[in-house]
């Protein structure tokens, strides 16, 4: 059965990738504007819980995504807010949303399902297609409109301006505050696909298991490009396909096996070090002259 | 008709009044050079007009309308165009590209190339500023960047154009092409505005001269009236002597053998190659060049311990490669770094502070291990008075002086340290005529008491007149040398482009 189990390794290969993928092009949009975001996984585990609530709520999976995309740009707006209006550092900031996010799903799930670590189960999702779930395709459509916009059109020029050098936008009149604000929301937005494919017919509390840090990997490994990006997401979301499928017929131990997305992820960022290129202007708050 | 006059313009920060009823004007079709030392308040004029700061009081005419300007998008649509001293480029996007930012053409959003390149190339065609359009900015020379610098600026169809000491970053022969497109611009009736330190040049371009002092306008001169002194009076207050007297050199031992250097960048390029140069006790050595040819290379492998592919650095016959920075300092080697604020100086620290770093561990500022700070601070007010650096206090941070006063004050520091060899890199750069004549005086006073003496410079003049020997450095190697006698600024300007056949 040698051909029917690559198949399903190639397909579910692609539904592991996914939500990697897409956090990994919402940071492209985010730090290409000038803002690292590490609160990724944060949005993710936001969102994971978010989809599930709104798809129960109103019985319907478009709720679900319009929970799941809301509650993204939520998160996102907090970043926003701390790093480009206050010029908080970006880092503290991310590392204050991940935190809060972990209490934000568990007080949430207390509230809404009686439970703190899992939610109900949720019957409202997408179709499946070849044995996964089919949002997992949407993906195809968003990575060349992320290219797109980011290289082809007005406004991919000045967010990509802004985030490379803030001081001449703004000596040409444009905005570099508000192109952020797109930018950080735009990670948002994405981390909401993503809980679209993630695991949406039940929240578990820490099911993101690391995605958006992974995604981050992607995004460097990438060089902060939609397309690579999401390339190295594919990379990362297949070794851990891999690891499901396979681990108990391998003999090493599990925990070995277990380890090698992150493993590679540092692997890889090692190897990348010095030939991937973050925008001039990534993780510096802009602040007019004086 | 004038196309610009601005009235009255007075702008207080804290402390300063950087602008005090300042009034200038400009007619279409003129060059119009605005000179005053640092500080003096031209920045700060550019800047209003600009619209990166509003003025506290009097008023702005375009072409007889009075005009608030409150942003730069504001100064752009009513055709201002400033070229910035440090470019407002974006490295990595393409010459076009860089361009249109802000002014781009579109279908519903999506960027349209054709019809801008088409018109950039005309414009391109019209003012003698070539560039390939494909290219990406960072891998443009400097000259290059600076007329992308200019395109933005006729793209969006300025008719004033501003120009914040443009010449400072270019060759002597790229100067003649800058000032060939000003003058095709002033042509076409635009009105220019020329800071600039450099005297020579401002006579050579200006119809009119206006020189700020502490804020005020002093005078504004017609180009007939103006000469090089007088300028330099009215910019200072009180006569300058530009000219470097300096005494026959009288070379001695040889204290720097530089052997064979060969260096890589972290990409691969050879950035030194096979460089080889030797100073003297008592002699100024002037490195002439156009910048990014291994110049700063060349300084660190002297000044810091810096991995060379091969070659060596003889201090007094010994080899220093193995030796860290403070040995090195230790030994005698004295050092003015071209970035000041990056390496010359702690910003927030005291002036005193800063007047001892490098030997702030050793006697007399250490007893035991404690630092002596009456003995540091009495010191620093012996230096101060010395070396003339104007500040309230020794206790002064350093980021609150002014440039020329900042060097001063590494210059101070590294005269007293008494080095052997002093390697002077860009000592000037940035810095006004009162103190560049200073640090002039103690280059020269350096060769004197039979320092050997590295200067590094992109300012042609400032090598020629002040060095016994002059070697053009150019990729990395030094590829002619001259004495001061022969060297004429055709030639050595001519040999900073790669062209040897004068030889």
């Amino acid at each position: 059965m040698f051909f029917p189990t690559l198949l399903d390794f190639l397909f579910r290969g692609l539904e592991m990738s996914a939500p990697i993928a897409f956090c990994a092009l919402g940071a492209v949009f985010c730090e290409k504007s000038g803002v690292v975001n590490i609160a990724l996984e944060g949005f993710l585990s936001v969102t994971a819980f978010t989809v599930v609530w709104g798809s129960i709520a109103f019985q319907s999976v478009w709720m679900g995504l319009a929970f799941a995309v809301a509650s993204g740009v939520l998160m996102s707006l907090m970043h926003a807010v701390a790093t480009v209006t206050f010029r908080v550092n970006q880092i503290v900031s991310g590392v204050a949303l991940n935190t809060l996010a972990v209490g934000v799903g568990r007080f949430l799930s207390q509230k809404v399902f009686e439970q703190e670590t899992q939610s109900a189960a949720n019957s409202y999702m997408f179709p499946t297609v070849l044995h996964i779930n089919s949002f997992t395709f949407v993906l195809i459509p968003v990575v060349a409109a992320c290219w797109f916009v980011l290289y082809k059109t007005v406004f991919g020029l000045r967010l990509r301006t802004v985030g490379e050098n803030p001081e001449a936008a703004d000596t040409l009149g444009i905005s570099v505050n508000s192109l952020r604000y797109v930018g950080v929301i735009m990670s948002g937005v994405m981390c909401g696909l993503a809980a679209m494919v993630l695991y949406p017919s039940k929240w578990v509390n820490g099911m993101t298991g690391g995605r958006g840090y992974i995604a981050l990997a992607a995004l460097i490994f990438g060089r902060w490009h939609p397309v690579y990006a999401v390339l190295a997401a594919l990379l990362f979301g297949y070794a851990d396909t891999f690891r499901i499928m396979f681990e108990s017929k391998i003999p090493i131990p599990s925990q070995f096996v277990q380890m090698l997305p992150y493993v590679l992820a540092i692997v890889v960022l090692v190897a990348v070090r010095g030939k991937s290129r973050a925008p001039a202007a990534d993780g510096i708050p802009y602040e007019k002259g004086e | 008709m004038t196309l610009l006059k601005m009235d009255g313009i007075t702008k207080v920060f804290p402390g300063v009044r950087a602008n005090d009823q300042v009034t200038f004007d400009l007619a279409p079709g003129e060059i119009h050079a605005l000179v005053g030392e640092n500080g003096a308040g031209k920045t700060t004029l550019m800047k209003i007009l600009y619209g990166l700061y509003r003025p506290d009081s009097g008023t702005i005419r375009l072409r007889d309308q009075a005009v608030a300007i409150k942003n730069p998008r504001d100064a752009i649509a009513r055709g201002i165009g400033m070229v910035h001293q440090h470019f407002m480029l974006v490295p990595p996007f393409s010459v076009l590209e860089n361009i249109i930012l802000g002014k781009e053409s579109q279908t519903a959003g999506v960027l349209r190339l054709e019809e801008p390149a088409r018109e950039i190339t005309e414009i391109m065609n019209r003012n003698g500023l070539p560039v390939d359009l494909t290219a990406r900015v960072e891998d443009l020379p400097v000259g290059l960047q600076q007329r992308v610098e200019i395109l933005k600026v006729l793209y969006r169809g300025a008719e004033v154009l501003v120009f914040d000491e443009p010449t400072a970053v270019l060759t002597p022969q790229e100067v003649v092409e800058l000032f060939k497109t000003f003058r095709m611009m002033r042509d076409q009736g635009k009105g220019l505005i020329f800071i600039s330190h450099k005297l020579d040049e401002v006579l050579d371009i200006a119809d009119r001269i206006t020189v700020i002092r502490r804020g005020q306008v002093v005078k504004t001169l017609l180009r007939a009236e103006a000469s090089k002194p007088l300028i330099a009076e009215l910019m200072v207050g009180k006569p300058v002597f530009l000219h470097v007297d300096k005494p026959p050199a009288a070379p001695g031992a040889v204290i720097l053998e530089v052997r064979g250097l060969r260096q890589r960048s972290p990409r691969g390029h050879l950035v030194l190659e096979d460089l080889s140069l030797e100073v003297r006790a008592g002699e100024i050595y002037g490195l002439a060049g156009v910048e990014g040819n291994g110049q700063s290379e060349l300084v660190r492998a002297i000044t810091e311990a810096v991995r060379l592919e091969s070659g060596d650095v003889l201090l007094e016959e010994q080899s220093i490669l193995a030796w860290d920075v403070r040995t090195r300092r230790d030994r005698g080697i004295g050092h003015i770094p071209e970035d000041r604020h990056r390496y010359g100086l702690l910003l927030p620290f005291s002036l005193a502070e800063n007047l001892v770093l490098g030997r702030h561990h050793r006697s007399p500022f250490v007893r035991g291990s404690v630092v002596d700070f009456a003995r540091m601070r009495a010191y620093a007010r012996e230096s101060i008075e010395k070396y003339d650096i104007r500040t309230p206090s020794e206790l002064t941070p350093a980021h609150a002086l002014s440039g020329g006063n900042q060097q001063k004050l590494i210059v101070a520091r590294e005269m007293r340290f008494d080095p052997i060899l002093l390697v002077a890199s860009q000592p000037t750069r940035g810095v006004d005529v009162g103190a560049t004549e200073f640090i002039y005086q103690q280059l020269v006073e350096a060769r004197s008491r039979g320092k050997a003496v590295l200067l590094v410079s992109a300012d042609l003049d400032e090598v020629l007149s002040l060095s016994d020997r002059i070697g053009v450095i150019f990729k990395g190697r030094i590829i002619r040398e001259f004495r001061q006698e022969e060297a004429t600024k055709e030639q050595v300007g001519l040999c900073m482009t790669g062209e040897k056949r004068s030889a």
